[in-house]
């Protein structure tokens, strides 16, 4: 590489493992925590390893009926979004990418100008409302399917397929959808699993659909369960059933400790294997056109 | 219309999305009109009666709304000064490091908070500030005499919590597009400053900077655009009654009020106030740029 490592360097390596371990270290604590016995964690300090291996908090996070069900509801949400929302976004893309569709620029003002403006949270409400959408899958899923930027991505790279392998098709006999199925989606994979992975994210770590649009807890999302769970873990335990005795609130510590790894641990396993579809995501993003 | 025939797959592609736009993103947008009604949900959009500006002149002369959007916009403003270069600095130190395993696993560990929720990183952060078990109050009780400060119901650290726990979140995601704008550098220009003997931060002053000039014009109208967004499931996540004074936004107040309390027509005036708002200032920065010569957003 350049030049021989100097003091310089070694101070910013430093820095960076300092950054990274501050980054890290929440996490890592929360984990030990939440393997601790209750009540030597109450002691507190750092946690390099588990204070008294005990598992008692997991087994109460996962005895919690509702965490199962918000486990499930947030499933289904985010398949069921993020197919659909990578295929409507893809679908209108492709065209967009045409330069002589007629019409073409007044769509693409008419996407873009929703980065701009828009109706804002009441609005929004009282429209699921209208739709009678109110504690349906449907509200959780449909606000939030399109976003403009997505569509500008994939776009983008629609345009950058060379328009040579499309002619060949249609020497072929193809029409546009089967173009469109057959030739651009498969050649797009990269593209797709990053706008998809973007939008699975978006429905996993949604919080507030739920609150502005579930009542019936039954359709509560898996975030919403875990807040309630973390913002008090007493009462949301004696709520769905399981008595709290005076030895158990001590534990609550812990049990909110597991709670929040219940819900890192899948992000974790699946984070190391998405994160070059993100890093070339947003290289796509990037490049403006 | 031959023409149009010939496009006629196109056409049938288009139409989910574009009638999804029409239907989540434009009906709301005239939804906006009930900010000028005493709008009741039982008449519905066309019963209820106008009042022009009437819900302006109340937001605006309350006593809540002007410290709500003086909130905003400092807690908006803090973030924007210390959060908007944090991951420019970040990526100027990645790119400094020769290792490429150490630099990849740096590069994974500080992505990693933006892909968790914030339901999750409040549970955090409140264990973390717990008053008496938490560990930064360990360290704070060890400086003060035993004290712990009890941070999230403070007025006076509220915003700095904030303000930190989002740079926690986007520091190394915010830095992603900078670290791929460095590297498309022409790597022989470093290498012919070098021979012509300059250092270090000479080369970071007048190769790497000039050659991020664009991409950060571009993030910085994007975050222009969204000064008024404050960071409303923070907030919301985060905040309690014992910090309104300091924490509430506009967000949180659209939502207490309009949701909560049913008030649509007045939180409909003040989230249109926020929106019209940002579509200048995003619509102003664009220009800015023009003006410096940039490409700016569009």
């Amino acid at each position: 590489m350049r030049r021989k490592y100097d003091v310089v360097d070694y101070v910013i390596i430093l820095i960076l493992t300092l950054l990274s371990l501050i980054m890290i270290y929440p996490f890592w604590h929360e984990m030990m925590y939440s393997l601790s016995d209750p009540v030597k964690a109450a002691s507190g300090g750092m946690f390099a390893v588990p204070k008294g291996l005990n598992l008692k908090s997991y087994w109460s996070v996962l005895r919690n009926k509702s965490v199962w069900t918000g486990f499930r509801v947030s499933v289904i949400v985010t398949l069921v979004g993020t197919v659909m929302g990578v295929l409507v976004s893809a679908m209108l893309a492709y065209p967009l990418s045409k330069k002589d569709m007629p019409g073409r620029k007044f769509f693409i003002g008419m996407i873009f100008f929703t980065m701009l403006f828009g109706g804002g949270m009441i609005p929004n409400y009282l429209l699921v409302k209208e739709l009678h959408l109110i504690d349906s899958y449907g509200a959780l899923i449909l606000p939030g399917l399109l976003s403009a930027w997505n569509i500008f991505i994939l776009k983008n790279s629609f345009a950058g397929i060379p328009a040579s392998l499309e002619e060949s098709a249609r020497i072929d006999g193809a029409n546009d959808l089967t173009i469109f199925f057959r030739i651009v989606m498969p050649l797009s994979k990269a593209v797709l699993a990053t706008i998809a992975l973007f939008t699975a994210v978006g429905y996993w770590n949604d919080y507030f659909s739920t609150i502005l649009y579930i009542i019936s807890k039954d359709h509560w999302s898996l975030q919403a369960v875990l807040r309630e769970i973390l913002s008090n873990a007493q009462s949301a335990m004696s709520s769905s059933g399981i008595s709290v005795r005076a030895e158990e609130a001590i534990s609550s510590e812990t049990v909110k400790a597991a709670t929040v790894m219940v819900a890192t641990v899948p992000i974790l396993m699946v984070y190391p294997f998405v994160q070059k579809y993100f890093i070339k995501g947003v290289l796509i993003g990037s490049v403006k056109g | 219309m031959a023409k149009l025939w010939k496009y006629r797959y196109l056409y049938l592609l288009i139409l989910p999305g574009i009638l999804y736009f029409v239907i989540f993103r434009y009906i709301p947008m005239y939804g906006v009109v009930i900010a000028f009604q005493d709008f009741s949900i039982n008449k519905g959009i066309w019963g209820s009666k106008w009042v022009g500006l009437e819900q302006f002149r109340r937001l605006f002369l309350g006593l809540s709304f002007p410290a709500v959007f003086r909130n905003t916009v400092i807690i908006s403003l803090c973030k924007l000064v210390m959060g908007f270069p944090a991951p420019i600095i970040l990526a100027l130190l990645l790119n400094e490091v020769k290792s490429r395993k150490f630099k990849k696993i740096t590069q994974t560990i500080v992505y990693l908070p933006h892909f968790i929720s914030w339901v999750i990183l409040a549970g955090l952060i409140s264990m973390f500030l717990h008053p008496d078990t938490g560990l930064i109050n360990e360290i704070v009780k060890f400086f003060n005499d035993g004290k712990g400060i009890d941070f999230l119901v403070s007025k006076e650290y509220f915003r700095s919590i904030l303000v930190i726990t989002d740079i926690y979140k986007g520091i190394g995601w915010g830095s992603i597009v900078y670290i791929a704008a460095i590297s498309s550098i022409d790597s022989t220009i470093y290498e012919a400053a070098m021979v012509d003997g300059a250092g270090r931060l000479a080369q970071i002053w007048h190769i790497t900077l000039p050659a991020l000039k664009s991409t950060i014009v571009v993030m910085f109208i994007l975050n222009m655009g969204g000064i008024l967004n404050a960071g409303f499931e923070q907030i919301l996540l985060l905040y309690n009654p014992r910090v309104y004074d300091v924490a509430d936004i506009i967000d949180t107040y659209v939502y207490r009020n309009g949701i909560m309390s049913s008030n649509y027509s007045m939180s409909t005036a003040a989230g249109l106030f926020k929106s019209v708002i940002s579509m200048a200032l995003i619509i102003f920065t664009n220009k800015m740029a023009h003006l410096l010569e940039e490409d700016g957003l569009w």
